[in-house]
């Protein structure tokens, strides 16, 4: 079902840029600047909103699109996603200078950008049968070098963006490849569960990102569960964290371990709402790595198509709980596997053992 | 307005969670930034500090985007409010410095 990947530059379809509102509001104001010049910033202040606007609505065009048509019939009829990458050279308008042959840059940032989105691109169409983030061959788009010693990487609704790190606390963020497909991740879910960012479809949104983040990490490897090592963010690690010992930002089978700068809450009963969604999400992590675990093997093959299956098969449900998503992966684990009864007695206990 | 506590929040690492081990804060005086940046502070707590219900909410689609929690003394006490990274003036980014606690 592969579908490889179509060329890069030029085909990214990106036409956003991010400049604060109000900057561009003030230049469009501002004396100092000619009047053509204002006049070109006050278009750029209503390109902006339009641009949002259009952001948002086609996600939910997408999105009804997609309850509609069945998966297959909307990724075929989309050809293969185009995999760009942008250089912000330490500035932070988005998506900066694209880089024109990102394949064989001597950037390694540029470089890794580029071959792990397409990878992570190849792991949901060949083991999910979907084409690119919106499952119709949406462009991918990733910005590096994006600020100055920035120690974040983020989804921003329409594209990826990398920080350098720090080279303290943290180092490069293209360097982990379940960051990569973290972020990506993000993506996945805004054009299917749709999830909310707070509070309980918060964790659950932090989580899909982590779970899918270490699964395609170890489909890259060909390992199974019990050879992976379920981190999150381990080579983004900087010098001064490790010399504190903290070896990951997350492990999805110790989410409370010592060794994680991002410890998170392992069950249920330590939930409450405001919790951050990077810390509630460690409950549905571990769901994930005790399901995955009992059932053995390959993360992808089974415990991974349930977890999609509920991700994709369920419609729009903004506010979804994780109560409510450990109870449609349970149904769908008896759906999916009716002969092996021992895959739904699995995701039930993964959803046990964290009080749920 | 003289001095302006800044915290970073959120992130890939969820920065001022309550198990974070990461601390991201900063302070700045506010006569250290230029006319524009300070009437764009100004504007952020006025618009920021109205009742939730009476404030347009932009839909977002960020995720693992930074905020900032914003405090400032007033005649009336401390007032603090939070913005999405993309709204604060660049100039503040600078004061916030990343350690590990």
């Amino acid at each position: 079902m592969s579908r490889g990947s179509r060329g890069v530059a030029g085909q990214g379809g990106c036409c956003c840029f991010i400049i604060p509102t109000e900057v561009l509001k003030r230049f469009s104001h501002d004396k100092k600047l000619s009047a053509e010049e204002r006049q070109a910033f006050g278009e750029m202040v209503r390109y902006e909103k339009l641009w949002r606007d259009f952001r948002v609505d086609r996600t939910e065009h997408l999105r009804a699109v997609q309850a509609i048509l069945p998966s297959a019939l909307t990724a075929a009829a989309a050809g293969p996603p185009a995999f760009s990458v942008f250089d912000c050279r330490n500035g932070t308008k988005l998506p900066g200078v694209l880089v024109k042959k990102p394949a064989t840059s001597t950037d390694a940032s540029a470089k890794r950008a580029y071959t792990q989105t397409a990878a992570v691109a190849r792991f949901f169409d060949q083991v999910f049968g979907r084409n690119s983030i919106d499952n119709g061959g949406m462009p991918l788009n990733s910005s590096i070098h994006y600020s100055v010693k920035y120690n974040n990487a983020f989804w921003n609704g329409s594209q990826m963006t990398y920080g350098d790190g720090d080279g303290q606390i943290f180092v490069d963020f293209t360097q982990s490849n379940d960051v990569i497909a973290h972020e990506l991740m993000h993506g996945v879910t805004q054009y299917t569960l749709g999830l909310d960012y707070a509070n309980q479809p918060g964790g659950l949104n932090e989580s899909l990102s982590d779970v899918f983040g270490s699964m395609f990490r170890q489909w890259q490897a060909k390992q199974t569960v019990d050879k992976a090592d379920w981190l999150v963010g381990r080579e983004i690690m900087g010098p001064a964290a490790l010399a504190r010992r903290y070896t990951c930002l997350r492990d999805l089978s110790k989410p409370a371990g010592k060794h994680c700068l991002a410890p998170q809450v392992t069950n249920f009963s330590q939930y409450r709402d405001g919790l951050g969604p990077h810390t509630s999400s460690g409950i549905a992590n571990l769901a994930f790595y005790h399901a995955a675990m009992a059932i053995g093997g390959k993360s992808w093959e089974k415990a991974g198509r349930v977890w999609y299956g509920v991700l994709t098969g369920s419609g729009v449900k903004p506010k979804m709980t994780m109560k409510q998503f450990a109870t449609q992966t349970r149904k769908l684990a008896g759906t999916l596997f009716p002969n092996e009864p021992a895959v739904k007695t699995a995701v039930d206990a993964g959803w046990k053992a964290v009080g749920l | 307005m003289a001095r302006l506590q800044v915290e970073r929040l959120g992130g890939l690492a969820g920065l001022g969670g309550p198990l974070s081990r990461i601390r991201s804060r900063g302070e700045i005086d506010c006569q250290s930034l230029s006319a524009a940046d300070r009437k764009a502070v100004d504007k952020l707590f006025e618009s920021h500090a109205r009742p939730k219900s009476t404030r347009s909410k932009p839909k977002t689609l960020g995720r693992d985007t930074f905020t900032y929690r914003l405090t400032r003394a007033t005649s009336d006490g401390e007032e603090t409010i939070e913005v999405p990274e993309s709204l604060l003036p660049e100039s503040l980014f600078g004061c916030v410095r990343d350690e590990l606690v």
